[in-house]
């Protein structure tokens, strides 16, 4: 037994020292008292009103001591649940899961090949790969849903898509207030009732501000009802930099944490207590072809800062990796991938989303998200850090193999290479082997898994009766907006 | 007393090594004959072994304990099976060629051999070329193995097939060659018979060619 030892458990990364977090932070205070936000939302301007908040028109200035209040009130710990109350993810720090991205309007076509509107099936297929894929742990839509029959109840239509084949915990985008109202109240038919929902909540709700420092009619609505009935939210900010806020990280960095902490006091002002998840998809507009990026590395960068922040403050993160700017499944695609999962994980954050977008947040592709597959795991595998205590430093069996020996047929082998990271579509074998099996591509390989796993796999289906009740609350939107 | 050899394939396939050694023991004992011990027992669970392995079901670690356990087996079945008996799988001489001393290709190699019933003779590293000679001479073995990890030290293996012809025995045996650099076009080049692109495979090479022989 030593004292005095500190041990690393996991891989450690962060990008911010405690100094520079405060910076920010002081300076995204600095921004909400003298610059303010603007809201378009009166019942929101009204909270404000009847607070220390100075209010002129629709632009809120709030006092520092108000955020710093509101700040206290916010669970530092959130336990979803799937729909089955199987799958659970529990959001706390330096937790990670991962999930898909929603609402891309394409979809690359597997027997086409080419790009086309993404339909109902395309969504329920994803939810069926996120299901069966290990690494998921999260399912956002991947695509939105363009064969509903009105575009104004087609998050409804699109929900139930994403539950038909997937039975994990997800996030959820919507319409309006009233849309997000249906989506929570199917979820309580899945969870048994509101209570039961609060306790376990089946899933977050997607929000987002308009960057720098606007919050429109319908986010605030959708934020405000989330509050009132404690359905978890996220308030995203998506700036991109140099277009939507500074070019430069850090002033990218005050300008989004000063629209989260906006909403981190109007929910404080409506209901104490309320879930919220701190968020930011923080990126730069490429200067050359005029796109919101997400391959740039500065993505992954801005990103994990941004999570240091939100560990900082103790809020649930809500990040963002897995994704490209590729039009295709790629090289670039696998580089940009790889390169922003693997921050995004060591940065600690909670629910890292937009796993397998590719062509940057337009275009969905099933196989992206199987390929994706492989790399989170060796992400993960890269988190485990290195045990260091004696039956890992192994100086037994060093010598008792000594010089010249081997260490495949030992015990120790046999039971801790099963600690190791065990590929399921990388090609590791030999170059005749693999030419003996076809010379098959990463692409071909994962082209194959997608098939099979969308010929094979079969979530465990919803019951009948609360299918029936979610089909009500979906007809009787639809019935609404005829 | 009735013996089930089923379980004698069952308990090879989970590699507990002391267990099929028990077990190998206690079917001797029996009247069933050694013959049938090593063709009904242990060499279907060997089969079994290998067509996990080969599809991907089984990993290194688990295949080589099998191994291990054949191995722990055969040394309690080797005296009382005949020479015909023993035959039945083969002998290989196994090396790894003079000024390279690489051995864990061709010890794996060696471990899956001995796996699947093999009277192996591992000569070791850094042989010269009249070793392997002497070996086949010494052993008669069906097939012999060479390995090398270097490309300066390839040619030895065509050197070796020279010398056997010369020494009038490269028809007794069938040679297999293993090692990275090494290619089934150098294989051919320099006559050899056969070539493993890695250890794991080598078994089933040289069985396939060794029944197609017969």
């Amino acid at each position: 037994m030593k004292i005095n030892q500190s041990i690393n458990m996991s891989t450690r990364f962060r990008v911010l020292s405690e100094d520079q977090i405060e910076e920010i932070f002081f300076a995204a205070l600095e921004v909400l008292e003298r610059t303010g936000g603007v809201i378009y939302h009166e019942e929101a301007l009204e909270l404000f009103k009847n607070s220390n908040a100075v209010v002129r028109d629709k632009k809120v200035r709030i006092p520092a001591s108000m955020v710093e209040e509101a700040l206290n009130f916010y669970p530092r710990k959130i336990t979803l649940k799937g729909r089955n109350g199987k799958r659970s993810l529990q959001l706390q720090k330096d937790t990670v899961g991962f999930g898909t991205g929603s609402d891309l309007p394409f979809t690359y076509d597997r027997k086409t090949g080419e790009r086309r509107r993404t339909l109902y099936n395309d969504v329920r297929n994803a939810g069926k790969l996120v299901d069966a894929l290990p690494n998921y742990d999260f399912f956002m839509s991947h695509g939105i849903v363009g064969d509903a029959p009105n575009t104004q109840t087609y998050d409804r239509h699109q929900f139930l898509a994403m539950l038909e084949q997937c039975t994990k915990p997800m996030v959820v985008t919507s319409v309006d207030g009233e849309g997000l109202e249906d989506l929570w109240r199917m979820g309580c038919v899945l969870q048994g009732g509101e209570e039961e929902f609060r306790l376990n909540p089946l899933f977050v709700a997607y929000i987002e501000p308009i960057s720098p420092l606007k919050n429109d009619r319908t986010a605030v609505e959708k934020l405000l009802f989330a509050a009132e009935k404690k359905i978890p939210a996220m308030y995203t900010p998506c700036p991109s930099s140099g277009a939507t806020a500074p070019a430069t990280m850090a002033g990218m960095l005050v300008q989004s944490l000063a629209e989260t902490l906006l909403a981190v006091v109007l929910c404080h002002l409506k209901n104490p207590g309320m879930p919220l998840i701190m968020g930011g998809v923080t990126t730069v507009l490429d200067m050359k072809k005029s796109t919101y990026s997400y391959g740039a590395p500065e993505l992954s960068l801005a990103s994990a800062a941004n999570t240091d922040i939100s560990k900082w403050l103790n809020l649930i993160m809500f990040s963002t990796g897995g994704c490209t700017d590729s039009k295709v499944l790629d090289e670039q695609a696998a580089a940009e991938q790889m390169m922003n999962l693997f921050y995004a994980y060591l940065s600690g954050a909670n629910l890292i989303h937009d796993v397998g977008y590719i062509d940057h947040g337009t275009n969905a592709s099933l196989e992206s998200l199987v390929m994706n597959e492989e790399m989170m795991g060796m992400v993960r595998a890269f988190g485990k850090g290195i045990n260091t205590d004696d039956e890992h430093m192994a100086l037994d069996l060093i010598e008792k193999q000594g010089p010249g020996g081997e260490y495949v047929t030992t015990d120790h082998t046999f039971e801790h290479w099963q600690e190791w990271y065990r590929p399921t579509l990388q090609d590791r074998s030999d170059y005749e082997t693999w030419k003996n099996n076809g010379s098959k591509t990463m692409i071909d390989r994962v082209n194959e898994r997608t098939q099979h796993l969308l010929d094979t796999y079969e979530a465990d289906p919803i019951k009948d009766d609360q299918w029936k009740e979610l089909k009500k609350i979906v007809d009787d939107a639809d019935k609404r907006h005829a | 007393m009735s013996f089930d050899l089923g379980k004698i394939s069952e308990t090879l396939v989970t590699g507990k090594v002391d267990d099929l050694k028990t077990l190998t023991g206690q079917a001797l004992e029996t009247d069933i004959k050694p013959g049938d011990i090593l063709n009904q027992g242990l060499l279907p669970g060997m089969d079994t072994v290998s067509q996990r392995w080969k599809a991907g079901d089984m990993f290194m670690p688990e295949v080589l304990r099998c191994a291990k356990a054949m191995g722990g087996a055969m040394e309690v079945l080797r005296p009382h099976l005949s020479e015909s008996e023993l035959g039945n799988a083969g002998t290989i001489v196994i090396g790894t060629v003079a000024g390279d001393l690489h051995d864990i290709g061709k010890d794996l190699a060696a471990m899956m051999f001995e796996g699947a019933g093999y009277n192996v003779i591992n000569i070791g590293i850094d042989q010269p070329n009249e070793a392997f000679v002497k070996a086949v001479k010494e052993h008669k073995p069906n097939v012999l193995g060479m390995s090398a990890l270097l490309t300066t030290t390839m040619p030895r293996m065509g050197e070796v097939i020279n010398s056997l012809k010369e020494a009038g025995i490269r028809d007794q045996v069938a040679v297999i060659l293993g090692g990275a650099p090494v290619t089934e076009e150098f294989a051919k080049e320099i006559g050899a018979d056969l070539y493993a692109p890695n250890a794991g495979s080598a078994v089933e090479i040289t069985k396939e060619y060794l029944e197609s022989k017969v």
